[in-house]
């Protein structure tokens, strides 16, 4: 009886379910079966318990790898947000053929491929001739090595980040403020609200579930942020993270100990690891919009 | 609406195109190898040389197809893990030395040596011994041939030099003569050197004009590092005392290079792969310069380091034919037509010694380079290096010449580090 | 009133504002086209590139990516690994959002619980045993092997469900009452009304395929199978003979697709602003 009134429901969601558990949850249950394992992806695996779980926290790469990761997404993430959203409001406000141009132009960098990013901004950032030091030369100040001084390698891969991912973001918040009903804004104008009230109390409400959206999967991936560090220090798979490993973080750690040093059960351990962190916090990010909602 | 619907056939169609796009790969004929090379063997005149070789082998194997496949340095690597682990290997390929030990963990590579013990003894003679030894981590394993190497040069902007006042007739015969020239060229404003704290090979450049192979590598048996502390604090106040004088950029930057070819930069130590871009500029913007060894502490020793590429072959229903395929390019004529269209140096010592070869002025500075270079990370096949090295060597060298160590405490530091490191 | 002349100054910032941050994100590009267009090996502080300084050098470059490699043939893969993905996410993902997001029924919660989870999993624990398993199912070089894996899409699910969250219920419901079956419901009601969210992800999802380099690179290890980003991975070997400017035009090529693909699909957003503006 029951089954016949939720079999629709089932078959819908069926070929999504089908093709997940098959290459998403079956690698992640083995590769969490590898984590517990001396595994190099050829011999035969054997169990050494957590070992690897202890090799990885007990190592100094891991400490600077989670340091550097902590300021990089408490940083990259609101900044990348705001920037996407205030691209999102001012596009909004203009009509027609500029709306489009400004909309594509901000979006253009998303498309780049992430190599071609990062070659061009190794030459914006690079001393002396950089694009950077160009101008900063021209109010007299001194060269800077952005990708090399550690002072501001992080801050060199969040203005790479936010330049890349706002467009992205803005895009899907975009789509968003277009769903907003326009008899809302009437409404409120007839109520003579101001321009700037009807953003507070209309459209950031509104868009509560994409804000949602975009800022916890920025939150997850950039969490998981690779290949732009990866690619702006010139990394391998022998030699990662930069000078005095500033720019190291777990994933480029995590591809090392795989594809470098051939130990994919210290990977796996390594990921699952990182996996509960995310956890963590996406889940205290669900957890402050069901308190907020109830409030 | 309407917009909706023909996205929606549209998708439709596609789904059965894609159904009938995905047959299966073709069927072996009689035998095809699958020979991995690096990508830019795989370009170009490069190539057409390559393939040469191949119409020649297959020439005297009918029915032997060889796939030639470029693969970038990294991509190739992963490749071969993958593949490894499905079974799917290249039957011969290229690769660094310094993957060969993860290589053989994961059984990509074949131990050679009964096949190589059955060549003629004229072949086995053709290989420069250092480079052989390489490839074998005992006496009785051999898991590559050698190829293609280089030992590092130190490339010199004439032009920055003869503006600090310097004679550019007699290159530096020690370091010492070198460290002046260094600061010699800071008085004039310009920068003397990369900033070789940054890449784990520039570290080592610098090390080997004061230590040698018998201080750097590994000591696996114990797990322990080999540096030597008293020669790694001779080092690392070179480092210290070249903080002011270099570009801060790694020797491997691109603005390295446009620092020199713009006449900024008095020296590049790197290996010969930068060469044509400095022989191009040299034509565009009139560059003046030259190659030189890297010189030592004492007149006679040279710094740098040398590295080969290797020719090696997975087990396997191929392995004879593909060690057949990998002996006859590692092969004397081969080499020696491949060292002069790439004037690339390589390991098999008598096309190196062939007049028209030797004659390449890169070529043999680079062979006088590598005998007197130090093995950038010796032995090898033997385990993988943890990740942490490299890594560990380059920070304390840099901190050390940040001034958060002295020498002696940052070599120190450094090699309880690097213990603590291969120990995990 | 002073109300009066307020707006003029906003309209002023507001241009000078969206003038200045165009240029931001796009002189970079600007920048990479002028060093395709530029002859190789001029230093930066000779030639700042501001602007495109030789023509035939870059014709030159172009020429040689486009004869010294399959070029086109892996503008044909890469399309259609996108294409296909697209597709795949889209429907599939789609039918999954329509009753994760407007549904209850048992276990929607653990089973939209997992999903999420697996947006959590960084990709390098999986990579491995993905591969082995499609190895399994023989389809290492071919292209259900680079798309399959890949199409039910969590992050597009995700998306989704956000956007058809904001149908109303009774909506739903009327066409219930007009006696349209589930599906038709799905069909006729769900879908169009989230046609933007449904374009945005297809042009997202198209970036993300587009850009994937780790996982063709070991799924299609033949030279025949190869996609864009790996022939251009092919040039970006650090210690290749090639010259950056080579590099940069090779990843010049890879990126005019995406570009194309998202300077048509962003009229289809248009319209469907146009369509949801009329609907009130």
């Amino acid at each position: 009886m029951s089954l016949r009134r939720y079999l629709p429901h089932y078959l819908m969601i069926a070929p999504f379910i089908v093709l997940f558990a098959m290459f998403f949850l079956y690698p992640i249950i083995s590769g969490l079966y590898y984590s517990f394992q001396n595994w190099n992806g050829v011999k035969p695996p054997a169990f050494v318990g957590i070992a690897n779980y202890q090799k990885i926290i007990a190592s100094r790469d891991f400490a600077t790898a989670m340091r550097n990761l902590m300021t990089y997404v408490a940083i990259t993430v609101p900044l990348g947000i705001l920037v996407a959203l205030g691209l999102a409001l001012l596009v909004d406000n203009f009509t027609g053929r500029w709306a489009n141009i400004f909309r594509n132009a901000y979006f253009m960098p998303v498309v780049l491929p992430a190599f071609l990013a990062a070659t061009i901004w190794r030459w914006i950032y690079a001393p002396n001739f950089g694009l950077l030091n160009m101008i900063l030369g021209w109010f007299g100040r001194p060269s800077v090595n952005f990708l090399n001084d550690t002072s501001t390698m992080l801050y060199a891969l969040v203005a790479v980040d936010v330049w890349v991912s706002a467009g992205f973001n803005m895009v899907i918040i975009l789509a968003g403020l277009k769903n907003i009903p326009v008899e809302l804004y009437e409404a409120a104008r007839l109520d003579g609200a101001s321009k700037r009230q009807q953003i507070v109390h209309i459209t950031i409400p509104m868009l509560g579930p994409v804000l949602f959206f975009v800022v916890t999967y920025g939150l997850i991936s950039a969490m998981q942020v690779f290949d732009k560090p990866w690619l702006l220090t010139g990394s391998s798979f022998t030699s990662y993270g930069g000078r005095r490993n500033a720019l190291l973080f777990p994933v480029m750690d995590m591809m090392g100990r795989a594809f470098g040093s051939v130990r994919f059960g210290e990977a796996a351990a390594y990921g699952f690891i990182l996996t509960v962190a995310i956890i963590a916090l996406t889940a205290a990010m669900f957890m402050l919009r069901r308190w907020k909602w109830r409030k | 609406m309407r917009n909706l619907n023909k996205l929606r056939s549209g998708v439709a169609g596609l789904v059965a195109l894609g159904m009938i796009g995905s047959a299966g790969a073709a069927a072996a004929e009689d035998v095809t190898l699958q020979y991995w090379v690096y990508s830019d063997f795989a370009q170009g005149e490069a190539l057409a040389l390559q393939q040469e070789f191949i119409k020649e082998f297959s020439a005297k194997h009918p029915g032997v197809k060889i796939d030639i496949v470029g693969k970038g340095d990294d991509d190739l690597t992963a490749g071969q893990v993958a593949g490894a682990a499905s079974g799917q290997l290249p039957d011969v390929f290229m690769n660094a030395q310094s993957v060969g030990a993860q290589l053989v963990e994961v059984g990509a590579l074949d131990n050679l040596y009964s096949k190589w013990m059955a060549m003629p003894e004229e072949y086995r003679a053709q290989f420069d011994a250092e480079a052989l030894k390489g490839c074998m981590p005992k006496p009785d394993e051999l898991y590559c041939l050698p190829y293609t190497g280089f030992g590092s040069l130190l490339f010199r902007n004439l032009t920055v030099l003869e503006k600090a006042g310097i004679d550019t007739s007699k290159p530096p015969a020690t370091w010492a003569e070198w460290f002046d020239q260094m600061k010699k060229v800071k008085a004039a404003g310009l920068y003397a050197i990369p900033d070789d704290t940054l890449v784990f090979n520039s570290v080592a450049e610098i090390y080997a004009t004061s230590g040698g192979n018998d201080s750097w590598g590994f000591d696996w048996a114990n797990r322990k590092t080999r540096i030597d502390p008293a020669i790694m604090t001779t080092v690392l106040q070179k480092f210290v005392d070249m903080k002011d004088l270099n570009s801060s950029t790694s020797r491997n930057d691109q603005a390295t290079k446009d620092l020199f070819i713009s006449n900024q930069l008095a020296f590049h130590n790197i290996g010969p792969w930068v060469n044509p871009t400095y022989e191009e500029a040299a034509k565009t913007s009139g560059l003046k310069y030259d190659f030189v060894l890297i010189p030592g502490d004492t007149a006679g020793k040279t710094g740098g380091i040398r590295s080969y590429e290797m020719i090696g072959v997975a087990p396997g229903p191929h392995a004879d034919l593909a060690f057949e395929f990998a002996a006859f390019i590692t092969e004397k004529s081969q080499m020696a037509r491949w060292a002069k269209l790439l004037s690339r140096y390589n390991a098999n010592a008598a096309a190196m010694a062939e007049p028209d070869v030797s004659a390449l002025p890169l070529i043999k500075l680079s062979v006088d380079a590598a005998h007197g270079a130090m093995d950038v990370a010796a032995p090898y096949f033997v385990d993988s290096v943890p990740s942490c090295y490299n890594s560990t060597v380059t920070d304390i060298a840099a901190a050390t010449a940040d001034g958060e160590y002295t020498p002696e405490a940052g070599a120190k530091e450094m090699i309880s580090q690097l213990n603590a490191c291969l120990a995990q | 009133m002073t109300g009066m002349s307020l707006p003029p100054i906003w309209t002023i910032l507001k241009w000078a504002l969206a003038l200045s941050i165009a240029a931001v994100a796009l002189f970079p590009i600007w920048w990479m086209v002028n060093v395709v267009f530029a002859l190789p090996g001029e230093p930066v502080s000779l030639n700042p590139r501001l602007w495109p300084t030789s023509i035939p050098a870059g014709i030159d470059k172009i020429r040689l990516i486009l004869t010294e490699t399959d070029f086109l043939r892996a503008y044909g893969i890469s399309l259609l690994y996108a294409v296909l993905t697209i597709a795949g996410v889209l429907i599939i993902g789609s039918l999954a959002a329509f009753e994760f997001a407007l549904f209850d029924f048992p276990g929607r919660k653990l089973l939209f619980g997992i999903v999420m989870l697996s947006l959590m999993v960084p990709t390098a624990v999986t990579i491995i045993p993905t591969y082995l398993l499609t190895s399994q199912l023989g389809w290492l070089n071919t292209m259900q092997g680079l798309v399959i894996p890949g199409v039910a899409s969590a992050f597009g699910l995700f998306m989704l469900i956000q956007f058809m969250r904001a149908i109303p219920m009774d909506m739903i419901e009327a066409a219930r009452l007009d006696g349209a079956s589930h599906f038709q419901v799905y069909w006729h009601v769900a879908l169009p009304l989230c046609s933007n969210a449904l374009v945005t992800l297809a042009i997202l999802t198209f970036m993300q395929t587009w850009g994937n380099y780790m996982w063709p690179l070991i799924v299609s290890s033949r030279p025949e199978m190869y996609t864009v980003g790996q022939v251009v991975g092919l040039f970006n070997s650090p210690l290749s003979h090639q010259t950056v400017d080579t590099v940069m035009t090779a990843n010049l090529l890879a990126a005019i697709p995406p570009l194309l693909f998202f300077l048509i699909f962003q009229r289809k957003i248009v319209e469907g602003i146009a369509m949801s503006g009329t609907k009130g």
